[in-house]
């Protein structure tokens, strides 16, 4: 029973990754790619940890913690990079 | 899942690699990076993907920021 509930979590997850997917591929600007992101990786967490209970052992919940900590190092980056480049095309548009 | 992960994966990587804006292409690897991850997860090799987990989804992403922020200001001189 407990096994059942855990799979079927597992599938509402990946079903709700498909609208954050199609957001990704289509989304207009580079701010909601980022944001679906984000979210797919919320979700990836979830899946992971779930799994990691299904399978029981506690290497598998280490995956969990290191995609977490890197991936948000990554996130960090694109946000910076997006900040960076608002500002130069705001203060472009200004002085040219 | 091991079938829809495959596709996803295909699609993310077609994505990234026709991308026209070199940012939505890094956004589309990370997620590459994130779907090879759960990938090698359910085929049951942890250590695998926490490796691609700790190079893919981080060090490589901030590695592409970096090199496209300092080649885009050439550009516009």
């Amino acid at each position: 029973m407990t096994n059942l509930l855990l799979e079927g979590m597992q599938w509402v997850l990946v079903a709700f990754s498909v609208p954050t997917l199609v957001r990704l591929l289509l989304g207009p600007t580079a701010a909601d790619r980022l944001v679906a992101l984000n979210i797919l990786s919320g979700l990836a967490l979830g899946f992971l940890v779930l799994r990691g209970v299904q399978e029981g052992r506690a290497l598998y919940l280490d995956v969990a913690l290191v995609y977490d900590i890197f991936g948000f190092l990554g996130f960090l980056a694109i946000a910076r990079f997006l900040k960076d480049r608002m500002t130069d095309e705001s203060q472009g548009g200004e002085e040219e | 899942m091991i079938l829809l992960f495959l596709v996803v994966l295909i699609v993310l990587s077609a994505y990234s690699v026709f991308t026209r804006d070199l940012l939505h292409g890094v956004i589309a690897l990370s997620a590459v990076s994130l779907v090879s991850a759960l990938l090698f997860y359910i085929l049951q090799a942890p250590d695998v993907a926490i490796t691609e987990a700790a190079v893919g989804a981080g060090v490589s992403t901030v590695v592409f920021v970096w090199a496209i922020r300092s080649t885009e200001r050439k550009k516009r001189q």
